[in-house]
């Protein structure tokens, strides 16, 4: 017996699939950057299609001399936790702002997005008596937060607002405190949260309910407040949860609540308390990023129009699509063996996409997952809608 | 043949007709069947078999008591402390 024997069966299939393809779908370099939208990948110019860059700010000019100018003021890196000596005036800051921005009286800046919904979940329930019910599609860190809490934990049926009313309803008297989790966006297949009929469920129960707008922060909304503010229920939200990758462009996460309580995290949970703070570098270049998204909605307009153009030409080529128009595109494929083989097929063909496998994707289903920017041009568009086409075609010849 | 045995069997039987739709291999389900090493089913398919399960019965059974289980037979035991609880 090794330790390593866990890892064999899968580790085997890995190799036998990557060894197929001649190339690592999870191991890909960017040898380097030549904008928000293309890469050097092994002497190759690529168009990059799977980033989750949606408003495409990490080249921002603002940001990236309120980087710099973060970085000779206060220093490369806090060296400390929030807890201990690492809250800069400028965390401060950019949690008042984030809170305003999104009307909520009180919010908390985490290292990174997945910290953050560890952070909150983690300290918010606690065992014997809490339980903290989950969307069966929730992303891992929901997961994890979940289970570094010790609470004990109920999945409900995905976006399913019938399932969540049964799972609490049939909860006992001894339960104490009830935390429903869910996301806006979900971000392998693209689909949105009914967010008003799970939370109406949610509090129907005296539970709470947390959203995680990871993906969708920026992205939906008058003024890109997410899939809440779309459906008109920020203020129904007890806990909302985000982070600083993707629209932003930086790195860190955050909670916005209007519970006084969530101060109370700040000295009880424990990926707040024992990490490092997010750099001044990343938080210079979040509050710039934001700043950008509250006065410029002409990048979401952007990124929807290139979302429906590419929806548009991938339903026309007869891709099973996972979800109606969002930023987030996913085909998919009949097994893992085509999937490996039709990603490799866009990486020849210029295009870099994620492959995305069970068990990390819903339905043990496989899937090409592609994610628009609102920096995509139209020449990259045109490359992700060619590459696509010919892989339509390869796909159709090797069926016949 | 007693009425827990009977139930038993029942709940086997119910458990066995909700897995076997992912029993790729057509390996031959006993109580002693391990979900994961036998059956190569991953810890999500596991998952959302114990959902169907929990509709099935109007129960509801934590992820946390569904990571400890191994064997078919450990799950037909965990569903029957559930009901009792439950109930």
């Amino acid at each position: 017996m090794s330790l390593f024997d866990k890892f064999q069966t899968t580790a085997t299939q890995y190799k036998a699939l990557r060894e197929g393809i001649g190339r690592d779908p999870f191991g890909v370099s960017m040898d380097e950057m030549k904008g928000p939208t293309r890469a050097m990948v092994n002497g190759k110019e690529i168009v990059l299609a799977g980033t989750n860059n949606y408003l495409g700010l990490t080249y921002d000019d603002r940001a990236i001399a309120a980087a710099k100018d973060a970085i000779d003021q206060s220093g490369t890196g806090t060296t400390g936790s929030r807890f201990a000596n690492g809250t800069y005036a400028a965390h401060r800051q950019l949690e008042i702002d984030l809170a305003a921005f999104l009307g909520f009286k009180h919010c908390m800046v985490f290292s990174t997005g997945y910290q953050a919904n560890l952070g909150a979940i983690s300290a918010l329930a606690a065992p014997p008596e809490d339980v903290i019910l989950l969307d069966a599609d929730c992303h891992a860190c929901i997961y994890d937060g979940a289970q570094l809490s010790g609470a004990e934990i109920i999945r409900f049926r995905h976006n399913d607002p019938e399932s969540l009313d049964k799972r609490l309803g049939r909860l006992g008297d001894k339960v104490k405190g009830k935390l429903v989790c869910f996301e806006g966006m979900y971000s392998m297949f693209g689909d949105i949260a009914p967010v008003k009929e799970l939370i109406d469920v949610a509090h129907k129960h005296g539970a709470y309910a947390l959203l995680d707008e990871a993906h969708s922060f920026g992205v939906f909304g008058d003024n890109g407040r997410g899939v809440c503010e779309a459906e008109g229920v920020l203020d129904d939200v007890d806990f909302y949860t985000g982070t600083f990758s993707k629209s932003l462009a930086s790195i860190g996460g955050f909670v916005a609540s209007n519970h006084p309580e969530l101060e109370y995290l700040r000295f009880s949970s424990r990926p707040y308390m024992f990490t490092a703070s997010p750099s001044p570098a990343n938080v210079a270049t979040a509050s710039a990023a934001l700043a950008r998204l509250k006065s410029d909605p002409s990048m979401r307009e952007n990124l929807w129009q290139n979302a429906k153009r590419v929806h548009a030409a991938f339903t026309q080529l007869g891709f099973d699509l996972c979800a109606p128009e969002s930023p987030v595109i996913a085909a998919r494929l009949e097994g893992r063996e085509q999937a490996f083989m039709a990603w490799n097929f866009l990486m020849e063909n210029g295009v870099y996409v994620n492959l995305a496998i069970p068990p990390g994707t819903p339905n043990a289903t496989s899937i090409l997952r592609l994610s628009v920017s609102a920096a995509h041009t139209n020449e990259d568009l045109d490359a992700i809608i060619n590459a696509y086409t010919a892989l339509s075609e390869m796909l159709s010849a090797q069926a016949a | 043949m007693s009425s827990i045995q009977e139930d038993d069997d029942l709940v086997f039987r119910k458990i066995a007709s909700l897995i076997e739709p992912l029993n790729e291999k057509g390996v031959k389900l006993t109580r002693d069947t391990d979900l994961i090493a036998d059956l190569e089913i991953d810890s999500v398919a596991v998952l959302d078999v114990v959902m169907d399960i929990e509709d099935s019965y109007d129960i509801s059974i934590p992820v946390n008591t569904i990571s400890e289980i191994k064997t078919i037979g450990e799950l037909v035991d965990a569903i029957h402390a559930i009901k009792k609880e439950q109930s």
